[in-house]
């Protein structure tokens, strides 16, 4: 039985639907069902719905074989784990993002304020570029408002609310998508149900099916 | 060695010294710590790069090491026609991979220093096969070649920078990302069509080496599927290559190893739990004429694995009475221990203590009671 971490929420519907289209599917997924983990012995998978962020570390872990994450929970969480395909989803880009017209003080370390203190410290580091980070859990765009910080890095799907709260996008760090991740034991004991997953996700959906 | 039925740590660390020793190893111990310079000046070497740092008296600055195979090949002897086979079960400290603080972790290993050929790469990479039998049944040991990657990025014509560039995207399989980093470090065309499979160049031995053959472009590279071809061939005389798969994508640190390299998987643990290889490069940065290959068996890696799960705490419970004659008492409880039981004996039994058997002291001797 294959076991497949995905992020609870509108990112993993989507998910559950592109797995269900080839060859994956789950009845119990397809009720309203509050239960975290649903089987199905026909497709011989079981779905296990986390918290997007803790994806990646039920695949570390060898809690799931596989799973679905966004490239920003990948990259701010660092986890030893197999990237194996780009699912596409939920593009957006990694941005730093400041007030509409600001101009950067090179003379004192810059203010970041961020949900994602890893990247941020990276991106800077490449930069060479002294920075104090904030650590915030939600509404970073208040941050550059308030004064509590310079910048932010955060991701910015379509910028309206960029746009709404007269911040604009500095400069792109990485593009942003949803991943296929494995776990490294898994892919040598498992190949055997990961290969076929692999191959269905990169080829056509099934026929008879919609994707 | 015949498959263990492993029921904990110390029996896996018993079975694995003497297999060691069997085969001419000695062991190697050492002090608990070592002067912080080594581990700053090959910070690359090392799983993690955090170190436990003190400074001794003369306010020299110490580490507790974080790695034992540092210190083999620092100690090991100089001229390049000595053979030296060393193993060690040692502790190391580290950053746990969870937390953000400092753990003892239990390592055990197996090094060969100095002369190394052909039989002594083989009987190394036996060893380990060996050494992933004892942990499981169910277990791969996947290898590869540093000169093949590097042979290919090199041949490409990229610099130390550009490799680096590549290589993560390599070790994570990740073939999307990689494809779009050849293509901004702008890869001649024709190597970048080659680079780019390197990401998914694993699999089983004969059927990876054959699509490696079609990504060759140098010399050294064809030397390099001749090696692996024939150390393949060998360990399948021996019929220990049920186990072994050919994995490009992992990757080593370049400046500490060259030729052969290998990582264990055990079924259950879902990490790396064996990790080895050809260090040479090392042995130079010591000063040292000879070669050297050897690995590490992360017994951490294994705790959740080789835990006892029992549902008891003991075989039996064995009762008695504050009046009992303690003399009678005492021959009759080491008698029942003397049959292969973990006796509990106690008048008073702890409270949710589970044992399936329990027994009560009539004067002379356990009777059970229902």
């Amino acid at each position: 039985m294959l076991s497949i971490a995905l992020p609870k929420g509108r990112l993993g519907d989507k998910v559950y639907k592109l797995f269900a289209d080839h060859g994956y599917p789950c009845a119990a997924m397809e009720q309203d069902d509050r239960r975290l983990v649903l089987r199905d012995e026909a497709s011989g998978v079981q779905y296990l719905l986390v918290k997007p962020s803790d994806v990646a570390i039920y695949v570390e872990h060898g809690a799931a074989d596989v799973g679905v994450v966004g490239k920003d929970v990948l990259l701010e969480g660092g986890n030893d784990v197999y990237e194996l395909l780009d699912l596409g989803f939920g593009a957006c880009n990694m941005c730093v993002a400041a007030r509409v017209g600001f101009r950067e003080n090179f003379s004192a370390p810059l203010r970041v304020a961020t949900k994602y203190p890893n990247i941020a410290k990276q991106y800077y580091a490449n930069n060479s570029r002294e920075i104090e980070i904030i650590k915030l859990n939600g509404s970073i765009e208040l941050a550059p408002i308030l004064g509590l910080s310079d910048v932010i890095v955060d991701i910015v799907e379509t910028g309206a609310t960029l746009k709404q709260n007269h911040l604009e996008v500095t400069h792109t760090i990485l593009p942003i998508s949803a991943r296929l991740i494995a776990n490294k034991a898994s892919m040598r004991f498992q190949a055997a149900a990961i290969q076929p997953l692999l191959t269905a996700l990169t080829t056509q959906p099934m026929e008879g099916k919609n994707s | 060695m015949e498959p263990l039925n492993l029921t904990n740590k110390d029996q896996l660390t018993g079975k694995l010294r003497s297999l060691y020793e069997s085969l001419g190893y000695t062991r190697f111990s050492m002090r608990r710590f070592e002067e912080y310079a080594l581990y700053l000046e090959n910070k690359s070497f090392l799983k993690s790069d955090s170190v436990l740092a003190f400074s001794n008296p003369d306010g020299m600055l110490m580490a507790l090491k974080p790695d034992v195979t540092l210190s083999i090949a620092k100690h090991a002897r100089p001229e390049r026609d000595a053979l030296e086979k060393v193993y060690y079960k040692e502790s190391v400290y580290r950053l746990a991979p969870t937390a953000r603080e400092f753990v003892e972790i239990e390592q055990m290993g197996v090094e060969a220093l100095g002369a190394i050929d052909g039989y002594t790469i083989a009987e190394i990479i036996r060893l380990a096969i060996e050494t992933l039998r004892a942990v499981g049944k169910d277990y791969v040991l996947d290898i590869s070649h540093m000169g093949f990657a590097s042979g290919l990025l090199e041949a490409a014509g990229l610099d130390a920078g550009q490799q680096e560039a590549l290589l993560p995207f390599i070790r994570q399989r990740n073939a999307h990302e990689l494809a779009k980093e050849i293509a901004r470090q702008h890869v001649p065309a024709d190597y970048a069509q080659r680079i780019a499979q390197l990401a998914g160049l694993s699999g089983t031995f004969p059927e990876t080496l054959a699509r490696a053959s079609a990504l060759v472009v140098s010399p050294g590279m064809e030397q390099v599927l001749a090696e692996l071809r024939a150390l393949y061939e060998l360990l399948d005389t021996l019929g220990l290559a049920g186990c072994l798969q050919l994995d490009f994508s992992m990757l080593n640190d370049q400046s500490y190893y060259n030729g052969v390299v290998f990582q264990g998987y055990v079924a259950g643990a879902p990490r790396v739990v064996l990790s080895g290889g050809r260090y040479d490069l090392l042995m130079r940065r010591f000063g040292k004429q000879g070669d050297a290959i050897g690995f590490a068996l992360y017994l951490d890696e294994l705790t959740y694995m080789l835990a006892e799960p029992s549902q008891w705490d003991a075989d039996v419970l064995a009762l008695y009475r504050a009046e009992d004659d303690v003399a009678a008492l005492n021959a009759a409880v080491f008698e029942l221990a003397a049959q292969g039981l973990r006796v509990f004996a106690t008048s008073n039994p702890p409270r949710d203590f589970r044992a399936p058997t329990t027994m009560a002291f009539d004067g002379r001797t356990f009777r059970e009671v229902t």
